[in-house]
């Protein structure tokens, strides 16, 4: 059978606009304006959803009384190291939290090792014990504060540090 | 049979030009200066000592990778509904979104860095980390649509409409440590109130980083997608060839 070029062009032809075409294109918005609405419904739902869900952790003062931070059950509890309360004995690290005028004792098996150390927020994880925090593992919450280490402020900046209100 | 060659060397079509490699130059005395700044002028932290300079890298990081999901999101947006649904915008969308899925790889690792150093783990299913993760996974997931096949007009459109969506992530990554408890901390600059909790120097050395690395963003974008560009030539060429060889088969 010949065949002649035309028949064998197969490059793309340009699309010629019609009024249909130019309707159809209209009618493309609402669903996707229906799918955005999906969309931020699904977030809205989600967020609510995430925010009872997915706290990574407890504040002090909502140990044995937020749903979900029940002291029968393994807990991560965030709070401020007590200025003075760190102490070390026999392989332990003891120490004090406070969040919102509410104090919890700790005692971590072990050194936290890194930049733990008194005044600056932590995440526990671990049990409640006869009113004490069994810790197995620390992890430092540090602020979203930065200052130079200037040897001049040092002492100044410590204190700072620790005069803050309990958070 | 007739020998054709119908791909574009790439000596003859190099990406570079004289303005592109004056803005390599540029990011490249940018990155030696930050190295200066980050490594030696700046202070140690008073809390976390020379940990925070990790923030140098990770903070731009992160900001580039969220740059680079708008401008694809933009670029996407401007082909799907520009007169000319023009190519070069897809390519531009393609390109920032593989340079952003670096971006934010990086930001993944350099963060899991500091947090073994100032948190203690490397690693926590917290509101930020999943949040960001979830981003990662889900550009990965838009190269893989882009490399699904097709005409590049197919490419294009498919690509554009993930790319549309996915970019509404961003903000829940970014406001997920306000949103939820996260052992993440929050913004240190651009807070809700205004407030900046960084010192002179640290602040600007970190203002520097994020400047350097738009530029550098820039930098290989505008290389990538003239890579991209180069490929789809050498996809049309190769559609051309078989064209051609299929008339002389007739003939």
């Amino acid at each position: 059978m010949a065949l002649d070029d035309d028949s064998l062009n197969l490059a793309p032809r340009e699309a010629v606009p019609t009024a249909q075409a130019v309707r159809s294109q209209k009618r493309r918005w609402k669903p996707a304006l229906l799918l955005v609405a999906i969309l931020v419904f699904g977030g809205v739902v989600v967020t609510k959803f995430l925010s009872s869900a997915i706290d990574y952790y407890c504040n002090v003062d909502e140990v044995g009384v937020r749903s979900g931070c029940e002291g029968t059950r393994r807990l991560r509890v965030q709070g401020a190291v007590d200025e003075g309360s760190l102490k070390k004995a026999a392989g332990m690290t003891i120490f004090s939290m406070s969040f919102n005028k509410k104090t919890l004792d700790v005692r971590y098996d072990g050194d936290p090792g890194g930049v733990f150390q008194e005044c600056i927020p932590v995440v526990a994880h671990g049990r409640m014990v006869n009113g004490v925090f069994l810790s197995d593992r620390i992890e430092v919450k540090h602020s979203n504060a930065y200052s130079t280490e200037n040897k001049d402020r040092i002492d100044k900046a410590e204190a700072a540090a620790c005069s803050l209100p309990k958070l | 049979m007739n020998s054709i060659h119908p791909f574009p060397s790439p000596v003859d079509t190099p990406t570079g030009t004289r303005a592109s490699r004056g803005l390599g130059l540029l990011v490249f005395l940018g990155m030696v200066l930050l190295t200066l700044l980050g490594l030696f002028f700046t202070d140690e932290d008073v809390v976390q000592g020379s940990t925070v300079r990790l923030m140098y890298i990770h903070v731009p990081t992160a900001w580039v990778a969220y740059l680079a999901f708008i401008v694809t999101a933009i670029t996407s947006a401007m082909f799907m509904w520009g007169k000319q649904h023009s190519l070069t915008f897809d390519r531009i969308a393609g390109a920032s979104g593989e340079v952003g899925v670096i971006f934010m790889g990086l930001s993944l690792v350099t963060g899991s860095l500091w947090g073994r150093l100032t948190w203690g783990t490397y690693w926590q299913w917290d509101p930020r980390l999943t949040t960001t993760v979830f981003l990662f996974v889900t550009y990965v997931g838009y190269l893989a649509v882009r490399d699904l096949g097709g005409s590049h007009q197919q490419r294009a459109k498919r690509s554009g409409v993930v790319a549309l969506l996915a970019v509404l992530e961003i903000p829940l990554v970014h406001f997920s440590v306000v949103l939820w408890r996260s052992l993440h901390q929050e913004a240190s600059v651009l807070q809700p109130n205004g407030d900046v909790t960084m010192d002179g120097l640290m602040l600007f050395t970190l203002l520097f980083g994020v400047a350097v690395f738009t530029l550098l963003f820039a930098w290989m974008v505008l290389h990538r997608q003239r890579v991209l560009t180069l490929a789809d030539a050498i996809d049309d060429g190769g559609l051309e060839a078989a064209l051609q060889e299929r008339r002389s088969e007739a003939n």
